[in-house]
């Protein structure tokens, strides 16, 4: 194994251009993935490019840089549609997890139960990539394309992940799992939701993961969600009669498919409801 | 010295030390990181290399060939040494599975190679160069099948009355199955060895092990070389739990590296090797049936269980075992199959048998007791016996389980549990209640130490070991005790071969077998002692001997030249005639989610009999520990097996979930004050564990008693409850 | 292969207050280099995954995984381990409250513990138990359970805020 820590981004597109290297951030992902391996690939650390680190709003658009660590996220002074976000960095791992992890890396490992997906795909963030080409940017929906399988081409790295700005809206994020905490996810369900001066539903995003190879939005269920009250019977009987057909949840260990898709519809009643209260 | 009859009256009955809550004595090494741990023992011995082991990765079969030339030219390699360049290792006396060599596979992970570099880095790179070729052959991984066939057949174990005719005639029965899954130690410290055997002939072994004289015994066996010749060191263990009781790998692979490249290694073993490379506790299938009087008297207990183990045997986890002993019953039939698998080895784990023995059992009372619709506690208060139900000439020696229930009940509140499946909400949690009994035996194993009388300090050495049980401190308030010293005035060494042997730490005979023999080595030194004074009437306090009207400081006496005595405690065959055991009650709060299904623990109180407590800093430490492994066997742990390829699946501690902070309410433990003559000298019992006894089934019962479903298939996973939830959402 | 990228790595950082030079293999994890060519013996190696936290070290002056992050990645890093935490007598307090109250009985999982807390102690407030068992919930303990160390963290909060405020 070889190694190398730019400091800039040009620095580190030019030691990828021809190479085959993987991308170090963390490292909380990066060493579990290898299974014990060593990996004969050079590695590209790019925990020393500082501009890839911070929270900032540009406009009508937020952005996360590609290596804000899960702490700087959790402990961010945020506007409440990214609570759920919040939520979600404090179940990443641990806090020595949290204060090593990054948003990028947790995208890149496109694990399935990858805690920051769903908020992510709540909050339809984009990926902005930069490759030899130059920058690029990408829905984060058409970004992760399956089971530890990105759109990053070799050669790119992703830089940032991009938020449209929704003073309105609010957030949750719920996480089931046998243990109380450091819980590799049964299911998880991320909800943002806006509401009509009269209570109902004004806009609703609801992503669910670990039920699928990739997290999924629900935007057939948002549709028969929109214009119900929160926990009013049309509500209840919108998410009661949902087919849930984006979910393909499978049998392992820690749960039968049945239950995960029994649990989701909990989660996202419970979800909704949580965003409205706007509860921690 | 021979502990031929129960003690009467003697100096721990006015003890000064002994009985204190005394903070332990390696705390504050232990705090420093200054506690030297098998694999940080870098200043033992020089030039240490590092080994990497390698494991198969077929269930069984055999290999055809290992390609090597690229790990043994890989940069720093010293030397590589693979399961076909030498002949089977002999299997010890201790061991069911061999621990290397020969061409054949008998389990996953069994270990085929082990490289030597300079660097862990290094050896661990070359080891994956290596090319293994398989011949796989089928193999038999599944308990349940064998249990379906086992079913009914063969004698009993031991039977007592007539079982089918009580059944026939009774009034309530209950007839249920339960499961309980593979679980591992999984202690904090990996299994760790560095050895030094670059002569070929003397074989020095930093190891990580529970029993000293064991791990000495097992390598002279596995290698064919002579006791005298190997010295076994294991001062600090990171935990045990019945996984360092015996010889495994990482021993045997750094020795095996330090002859081929002929300086000492240092191994370790991958945490994602441990669990199908060592042991596990076998899963288990038991079906119990019960049936009572009205008048809630059990009439007849018939317990049928199915574990595995490896071919050769050496399972102890038969949950029948505290059927024969712990509730009264005329009519009692007891069978327990012993299933041989293809799977990795089962063995000890603590409190073997009686944990996975109550998880069920424990159930089942709960559930008899619903039918006689009897409070659960007064059932088990009524069927309370003070002899061996199945041969009542032989009484427990001191057993105090009632007691433990009646002061449990009364501090856990259980006069106002919820009384109805289901009766209680918090918010969106339903709250139930459980309780459950416990026993554990307590035997005792041949104990033995040396102490010295240097200027009026003590050194107490023996092999015993501190797998973070406290036997540190346990045997310094012992050597103080008797010797009327201050504890500052008493060191003590402990896990290491040149020591006398002692029972070791296993199977909860560690502290009452060890302070035994420490007792017996004070009581010859105290003998010197008077031998020297020409008398034979002394008793030792505040650091004097007094004979007579004289006090002498001990400093005096031994101030010119070490005094030394040494003695091994055996425990005599009176102890046959009688049951020793200990015992507890166990009352749980549980919140389960009405629309998850999620288990919360909310509050947990242990009472237990145990005899004398040492230490109750200690002991308390031992109990909570022992609960808090309970509960996640009770809701997340179990080795997931892989039936068509024969081994666990979630083989790391991400997958293997154990309970972590926040899993964990408020604890509390209460200990009788009891004493058991028949013990030991200091009429003290172990406690570390009746700490996992019981609870599993106390966390069930209250899961029950919260929702009104009923789970006999262990660990309590949400999905097992959800579809009979009262709500959907 | 570009030749900016190198096998072996030279690194330079502070340990434990000291300065420390090294050539690191590049796939070497920080908790072995700090073991193997340092020679301390606080932080151990359990799980090597990242869940346990028995490696637990200050990298920087936060809490991570020694197990998870490469020797390479500490160039330039302030880098405390127990060891060097309890030189310095800053944890003095914690450490007696853990002895104390037998917070730690076979004591692999006591030194990443340790660290781990000092985090959490460096925040405003006296943490309430909930949130010292979800601070903590990444180090397992499989001997001591987590009673008497919540017990302890929650203690020595205590008497500091309450020195602080006197």
């Amino acid at each position: 194994m070889q190694f190398h820590r730019p400091e800039t981004v040009e620095d580190a597109l030019h030691l990828m251009a021809g190479q085959p290297a993987k991308l170090l951030a963390g490292g909380t992902d990066f060493f579990p993935a290898l299974g014990g391996r060593r990996t004969s690939d050079a590695v590209v650390d790019l925990t020393g490019i500082a501009s890839l680190s911070g929270i900032a709003r540009s406009g009508s658009s937020w952005r996360i840089g590609a290596m804000t660590r899960w702490a700087q996220i959790r402990d961010a002074d945020l506007p409440r549609q990214f609570l759920g976000l919040q939520l979600a960095a404090r179940e990443v791992g641990s806090i020595q997890i949290q204060n090593t992890g990054t948003i990028a890396g947790n995208l890149c490992n496109a694990s399935p139960a990858a805690d920051g997906v769903p908020p992510l795909l709540a909050l339809d963030a984009d990926v902005e990539i930069a490759g030899p080409d130059g920058t690029r940017v990408i829905p984060l929906f058409d970004f992760i394309t399956g089971v530890r399988r990105t759109e990053l081409k070799p050669g790119e790295i992703v830089t940032a992940v991009l938020v449209p700005d929704a003073p309105a809206s609010r957030s949750a994020f719920l996480k089931l799992g046998a243990r109380r905490y450091l819980v590799i996810s049964i299911a998880m369900v991320a909800a943002n939701v806006v509401l009509s001066s009269g209570g109902a539903l004004d806009g609703i995003a609801i992503a669910v993961g670990a039920c699928s190879a990739v997290a999924q939005r629900l935007r057939k269920l948002e549709e028969n969600l929109t214009g119900t009250v929160p926990g009013s019977e049309d509500f209840q009987k919108a998410i009661a009669e949902y087919g849930l057909h984006e979910l393909t949840p499978i049998d392992d260990v820690r749960a039968s498919a049945d239950y995960r898709l029994a649990a989701v519809r909990t989660l996202i009643a419970r979800a909704v409801m949580q965003a409205v209260e706007g509860r921690g | 010295m021979k502990f031929e009859e129960p003690t009467s009256d003697n100096l721990f009955d006015r003890a000064m030390v002994i009985g204190k809550a005394t903070p332990r004595i390696d705390g504050p090494l232990k705090v420093s990181g200054q506690a030297p741990y098998a694999y940080e023992r870098h200043d033992v011995v020089e030039d240490q290399l590092v080994g990497y082991p390698l494991g198969a990765t077929i269930g069984r079969g055999r290999i055809t060939a290992m390609d090597t030339e690229a790990a043994r030219n890989a940069p720093g390699v010293a030397a590589v040494v693979t399961t076909l360049d030498i002949d089977p290792l002999e299997i010890s006396s201790f061991n069911n599975a061999r621990l290397f060599g020969g061409n054949e596979v008998r389990h996953y992970h069994q270990a085929i190679a082990v490289v030597v570099a300079e660097t862990l880095e290094q050896a661990r790179h070359a080891a994956e160069m290596i090319d293994v070729t398989y011949e796989e052959e089928e193999g038999n991984f599944d308990l349940e099948k064998a249990w379906q066939n086992g079913l009914g057949t063969d004698e009993a174990d031991a039977e007592t009355g007539n079982v089918d005719e009580a059944f026939a005639s009774a009034e309530v029965t209950l007839d249920e199955t339960y499961r309980t899954p593979d679980q591992s130690h999984a202690m904090m410290e990996p299994h760790s060895s560095i050895a030094d055997w670059s002569d070929g002939e003397n074989m020095t072994v930093w190891t990580s092990s529970q029993m000293i004289a064991w791990a000495r015994k097992s390598l002279a066996e596995t290698f064919d070389i002579d006791e005298d010749r190997i010295r076994v060191e294991s001062p600090f263990v990171g935990g045990g739990f019945g996984a360092k009781l015996f010889l495994r790998s990482d021993a045997v692979l750094a020795a095996l590296g330090s002859r081929a490249a002929q300086r000492p290694v240092k191994l370790t073993l991958p945490r994602p090797f441990i669990f199908n490379n060592a042991t596990h506790r076998s899963a288990t299938i038991q079906r119990i049936r019960l049936a009572a009087g009205q008048d809630g008297r059990l009439t007849a207990i018939e317990h049928e269980a199915a574990a595995h183990e490896f071919e050769g045997g050496g399972n102890e986890e038969n949950p029948t075992n505290l059927t024969k002993l712990f509730y009264a019953g005329a009519n009692r039939r007891v069978k327990h199959h012993d299933v041989v698998l293809d799977l990795p080895e089962s063995s000890s784990m603590r409190a073997p048998g009686e944990a996975s023995g109550l998880m069920a059992f424990e159930i089942a009372m709960d559930e008899m007791a619903e039918k006689l619709g009897m409070d659960p506690v007064e059932f088990r208060i009524l069927n309370d016996t003070q002899v061996d139900p199945m041969n009542p000439d032989v009484p427990f020696s001191d057993r105090n389980f009632v007691d433990c229930l009646k002061v449990g009940a009364e501090r856990f509140g259980w006069s106002d549990r919820n009384r109805k499946p289901g009766d209680t909400r918090d918010g969106l949690w339903m709250v139930g209640h459980g309780m459950a009994g416990a026993y554990r035996g307590a035997p005792t194993l041949t104990s033995g130490a040396r102490v010295r009388l240097e200027r009026g300090h003590l050194t107490v050495e023996t092999d015993m070991t501190d797998i973070g049980t406290g036997s540190y401190t346990i045997l310094a308030q012992t050597g103080a005790e008797m010797l009327g010293l201050p504890l500052e005035q008493v060191t003590v060494k402990l896990g290491d071969s040149r020591f006398p042997a002692s029972s070791g730490s296993g199977g909860q005979f560690g502290a009452a077998s060890s302070t035994a023999g420490v007792y017996a080595a004070c009581v010859a030194l105290r003998e010197e002692i008077a031998r020297r004074l020409e008398t034979d009437d002394v008793r030792f306090e505040d650091g004097n001997v007094i004979a007579g009207n004289k006090a002498i400081p001990l400093e005096e006496i031994s101030a010119d030249a070490e005094i030394t005595a040494e003695d091994t405690m055996e425990f005599g065959d009176f102890q046959d005639d009688l049951e020793i055991g200990t015992f507890a009650a166990h009352f749980v709060e549980v919140g389960v989610h009405a629309a998850t299904a999620e288990v919360r623990v909310r509050r947990m109180l242990a009472v237990c009999d145990a005899g004398r407590i040492l230490n109750p800093v200690t002991a308390r430490s031992q109990v909570i520990g022992g609960m808090t492994m309970a509960l996640g066997a009770a809701l997340s742990e179990q080795l997931a097996v892989d039936k068509p390829r024969g081994y666990f699946v979630n083989h790391d501690l991400a997958g293997y979930e154990v309970a972590v902070h926040a899993d964990v309410p408020d604890q509390e433990v209460i200990f009788l004050d009891t004493l058991d003559p028949a013990i030991s000298p200091l009429k003290a019992k172990g406690v570390g564990e009746l700490g996992i006894c019981g609870v599993a089934a106390a966390i069930a019962n209250a899961t029950y008693n919260a929702t009104g479903i009923r789970v006999r298939d262990y660990p309590i996973t949400l999905d097992k409850m959800l579809d009979r939830l009262p709500e959907t959402f | 292969m570009n030749e900016m990228f190198r096998d072996k790595i030279d690194i330079s950082l502070t340990v434990n207050g000291e300065p420390v030079e090294g050539r690191v293999p590049a796939g070497q994890h920080l908790v072995d280099f700090l073991r193997g060519a340092l020679g301390l013996t606080g932080a151990h190696a359990s799980c090597e995954h990242g869940v346990c936290g028995a490696c637990t070290i200050k990298v920087n002056g936060e809490a991570v995984r020694g197990c998870l992050m490469l020797a390479a990645q500490a160039d330039g890093a302030d880098i405390w381990t127990v060891e060097g935490l309890s030189d310095q007598g800053t944890i003095k307090d914690l450490q007696d409250a853990f002895v104390a109250r037998n917070a730690l009985q076979c004591g692999f999982c006591t030194p990443g513990m340790l660290v781990a807390i000092d985090e959490l102690l460096g925040k405003e407030g006296v943490p309430s138990r909930a949130e010292i068992r979800e601070h903590l919930s990444g180090n397992y303990c499989r001997c001591t359970g987590y009673e008497a160390i919540v017990d302890a963290v929650e203690t020595v909060a205590r008497a500091r805020a309450q020195k602080g405020a006197a």
